[in-house]
């Protein structure tokens, strides 16, 4: 739901898709009604209320009849903010997809086709078809290309079907091998790589596990228990964080979104600096490799030197 | 109960549009355009309050546009004795093109899939066009299953070269940029015929016939260093057909083809991420990689547990990364 302003056309756009919707749902709560149309309840009423006087062409100047015009029960609107629209003119079915719909459609549905348990029915294949069929244009073709499925993520997703609880191997860099148990509560799936979140055993809380770091995974049969647990959001920073200060190129920062969802850029033109939080100090030196010399980790002053001597051993390899 | 507007009224634009459709889509012979501006409500009330012609027209063909925009199919019929007279020409919109076919409906099941599917957008304009496509088909009123819990898939988009390369893959029209080739220090403007986008490794491709180099050509999004420019040059639209199959087997060619020997350090970050993707060489790793920059950044994240055996250019940029990494941490250095 938002209060941002739209165009005339976009307005047009909603009310053609308004009156299908409405005359399927009978009678809806204009709060229901605003959610999914992701509008305000005020723009809601208008858009509603803005149908009432729509309708047919007047004939020969004359000024169009009562039943010319959509129209709707007033009394439920006005005393119980209920809609029911009560006389319609025309666009009963729903419209065709614009071309643009359904390509956004069409791409995520092969993202959906990868996952373990949703794309292994011949349900995707006729989804697509339906979707082509069903648009008003040819999209244009946005493929996303599909990433191959291992054993270990087969094996997460079976756990998290089930209800159990999987134990694996967890490598995370600079740190020593682990052996977990997790109840899984979430597989993320971002940029093509996964992260595994659930409550870890070992460490009593909810934990995030890139599944490139995870080997030798076994279902458990210890049902799942803190499945209720708050789920942070993927890269959501958390207390125990540390903090650094970066300078970062202009040109990078959209690249490292992720990492500065939560945290003030701050300055313009070519160099900006940022406060971030990270769960490990020593995953900076890898941020800062990575985008060499685009992004200088200032303080703390532990960290800044370990980038550099990060580098300095990346470097003696060649020497 | 009605409440219909007074001739004071002002029209909302909104309003003037969705009549439009509905007279379009109430008519079969079709409306000629006097018939509209003296009867659509929103141009009936400006004919009447006595405004100008042209302006009227010009209304019409803006909102005509706009509207086709959304993806109404505006019909128009044309004199018979005159295709090229448009003063006679009627105006509809073919009941069966503007709906979504009545045979089209979606299972419990599948609206469950469709609603994961619609919601993997993160804040891009892909995630407003599908979320509209998915409320068209929730208003179908069919059953879903519940909803699919415990995946939360996500593409990231923040090309701002996306929308302007779709909407001319769209309309099969040619396309301008500078693009910032691997090993290149400054930009090359280009001339693409675009035909398909492709996500591959989390990284977004246009791929298109390059008018330049008279062949078919890939492009990295982020390498594109100008705004895209559409053109008015128009292409074959069947030059689309297959374009996305054609994107991606090119893309696993160049992988099959770029090979790079690499030592890792077992154990490591470097091991793990790598021998996903390797196959095993006599002395260490092969990994394919698609863009030499974009691999060259992973490695030098990698810092010590990776070392580059082949290729030279690979191995010259993963040098270049960490000698620039150094200078700008050592003291002396940008602080």
């Amino acid at each position: 739901m938002s209060d941002k302003p739209l165009l005339a056309t976009d307005r047009a756009a909603l009310i053609l898709q308004l009156v299908p919707y409405l005359i399927g749902k009978g009678e809806v709560s204009l709060a229901e009604a605003a959610d999914e149309f992701d509008v305000s309840e005020a723009q809601m009423r208008g858009m509603v209320e803005k149908l009432t006087v729509i309708g047919l062409p007047g004939d020969g100047g004359f000024w169009q009849m009562a039943n010319d015009l959509f129209d709707i029960d007033w009394d439920l609107l006005d005393e119980h903010g209920v809609i029911s629209i009560t006389n319609t003119v025309g666009l009963e079915r729903t419209p065709r997809l614009t071309a643009r719909e359904a390509a956004a459609l069409l791409a995520g549905l092969q993202l959906a086709a990868t996952l373990p348990g949703v794309g292994d029915s011949g349900l995707v294949q006729g989804l697509l078809a339906k979707l082509a069929r069903g648009a008003s244009g040819v999209p244009a073709e946005v493929i996303v290309a599909p990433e191959a499925v291992d054993d270990v993520r087969v094996a997460v997703a079976a756990a998290l079907r089930d209800g159990v609880a999987v134990s694996f191997t967890y490598k995370a860099p600079d740190a020593p091998v682990t052996t977990r148990t997790v109840d899984p509560v979430k597989v993320h799936i971002a940029s093509g790589q996964w992260y595994l979140q659930g409550w870890c055993h070992l460490r009593q809380a909810m934990r995030t596990f890139h599944l490139d770091r995870v080997s030798d995974v076994r279902p458990t049969d210890i049902p799942i228990a803190h499945s209720g647990e708050h789920v942070p959001d993927l890269f959501e920073p958390s207390e125990t964080d540390a903090v650094a200060d970066l300078r970062i190129r202009a040109a990078v920062v959209p690249l490292l979104a992720d990492y500065l969802d939560r945290s003030t850029v701050t300055g313009s033109g070519e160099v900006r600096t940022a406060q971030i939080r990270v769960a490990d100090e020593r995953s900076l030196k890898r941020v800062a490799a990575r985008h060499a010399g685009d992004v200088e980790v200032q303080g703390p002053e532990s960290a800044r030197r370990a980038v550099a001597a990060w580098a300095e051993a990346g470097l003696d390899q060649y020497r | 109960m009605s409440r219909v507007a007074t001739e004071s009224t002002r029209i909302a634009p909104e309003e003037r549009l969705v009549n439009l459709v509905v007279a379009l889509l109430a008519t079969d012979q079709g409306l000629t355009k006097d018939t509209i501006l003296t009867s659509v409500s929103g141009y009936r009330e400006q004919s009447e309050a006595g405004a100008g012609k042209d302006a009227l027209e010009k209304m019409f063909e803006r909102d005509k546009e706009n509207l086709r925009g959304l993806g109404v199919p505006i019909e128009t019929i044309g004199d018979f004795a005159d295709p090229d007279d448009l003063r006679e020409a009627r105006y509809r919109v073919p009941t069966s093109e503007y709906e979504l076919p009545v045979d089209i409906d979606f299972t419990p099941a599948e609206l469950a899939v469709l609603n994961l599917a619609g919601g993997v957008w993160s804040e891009s304009s892909m995630s407003s066009q599908a979320r509209s496509g998915l409320r068209k088909i929730r208003a179908l009123g069919n059953e879903v299953d519940a909803p699919i819990i415990g995946y939360s898939p996500r593409i990231n988009l923040r090309e701002p070269a996306f929308a302007p390369l779709q909407r001319a893959i769209e309309q099969a029209r040619e396309v301008e940029f500078d693009y910032l080739k691997a090993g290149d220090d400054t930009p090359g403007r280009r001339r693409v015929r675009p035909l398909a986008l492709l996500e591959y490794e989390g990284r977004w491709h246009v791929y298109g016939f390059d008018r330049d180099q008279d062949a078919e050509r890939t492009f990295l999004l982020s390498r594109i260093a100008s705004s895209v420019q559409v053109t008015k040059r128009g292409f074959d639209p069947s030059l689309r057909d297959g374009a996305g199959d054609k994107a991606l087997s090119g893309l696993h060619a160049v992988a099959a083809r770029q090979q790079a020997l690499l030592e890792v350090a077992p154990g490591t970050e470097a091991a793990l991420r790598l021998s996903r993707r390797a196959s095993d060489a006599e002395q260490g790793i092969r990994v394919p990689y698609v863009d030499v920059h974009v691999f060259a950044d992973e490695l030098a994240s990698y810092g010590p547990e990776v070392r580059v055996v082949q290729p030279d250019e690979l191995r010259e940029q993963v040098i270049r990364r960490l000698e620039r990494t150094l200078a700008a941490h050592t003291d002396g250095g940008p602080r």
